[in-house]
């Protein structure tokens, strides 16, 4: 059974918030932590509780490795990224994420050991589009790849850095999205 | 009887449960008899190299070959692990 339903908002406090994005600067600054993959583009995992109709962001979880080019992983994005992706001059082998087993393994059991759940992923979009200038929504790319994950998909808009926004859409799907609420 | 972690995106084919409880003296055994408790879960079949199993915590071979031959005992811990990926 879907729970999103029960969801009437997410609250993401300001420290939090203050973190995912000093993660995605990071990481567009080209300053990489030892072991973390060399790619500009940020990516994490959000976890916390559900208080009643709402649920609450209590970790962030910045994803360190990008597995995308490993072993049976390469295959699945390869053919997702051909069938989904839009055109840009990016290879296809660069582009898209997906999350390492083993550092997935260790983010539940954080997640555990704190009686968290995790519920949701962020990333960046950091190039405006025509007709969509601030890029605060998922692609279809995004919906794809999120489809029955059961997840929040948090889509950040660092198109402009001094001033990035964030949305929330359950599984990616545009036609789900769920009030943020980031506050103190 | 082993446990079984389900992870969260297939909480969904368990009625939200964390964790079910599993017969089977192998891990081929314990993930028959997950899939005949909550037939749902088939799903992990679906996409063939992506699960990836842990048991108590270290991973284990990801071929269904080589599951029967990977022994569980009542005390241990299996968590299916799903990746998250965008785009």
């Amino acid at each position: 059974m879907s729970w999103h339903h029960e969801i009437e908002q997410i609250v993401l406090p300001d420290a939090f918030w203050g973190e995912i994005v000093s993660h995605c600067k990071r990481k567009l600054a080209g300053d990489f932590l030892p072991g973390e993959s060399e790619v500009k583009r940020a990516y994490g995992i959000l976890a916390g509780v559900q208080e009643g109709k709402e649920l609450r962001v209590k970790l962030v979880l910045p994803v360190k490795k990008n597995a995308r080019n490993q072993g049976p992983l390469k295959t699945y994005m390869d053919n997702m990224m051909t069938e989904h992706a839009v055109a840009s001059t990016t290879p296809l082998s660069q582009r898209g994420w997906i999350t390492d087993p083993e550092e997935l393994m260790d983010c539940f059991q954080q997640c555990d050991k704190q009686n968290l759940q995790i519920f949701g992923t962020y990333h960046m979009h950091i190039v405006p589009w025509e007709g969509d200038p601030i890029r605060d929504t998922p692609t279809v790319l995004d919906t794809v790849l999120a489809k029955d994950s059961n997840l929040f998909s948090f889509i950040i808009s660092m198109v402009d850095m001094e001033n990035p926004s964030m949305r929330a859409f359950y599984e990616g799907a545009l036609e789900k999205p769920t009030p943020l609420i980031i506050n103190s | 009887m082993a446990t079984i972690i389900i992870p969260f995106p297939f909480r969904k084919h368990t009625d939200s449960q964390r964790e079910v409880t599993v017969s089977g003296n192998t891990l081929s055994e314990s993930l028959e008899d997950l899939l005949k408790q909550h037939s749902g879960l088939q799903v992990i079949h679906d996409q063939p190299g992506l699960l990836s199993i842990f048991i108590n915590g270290k991973a284990v071979a990801a071929t269904p070959d080589e599951w029967k031959n990977i022994a569980i005992t009542d005390s241990d811990e299996i968590s299916l692990i799903i990746p998250i990926a965008g785009g």
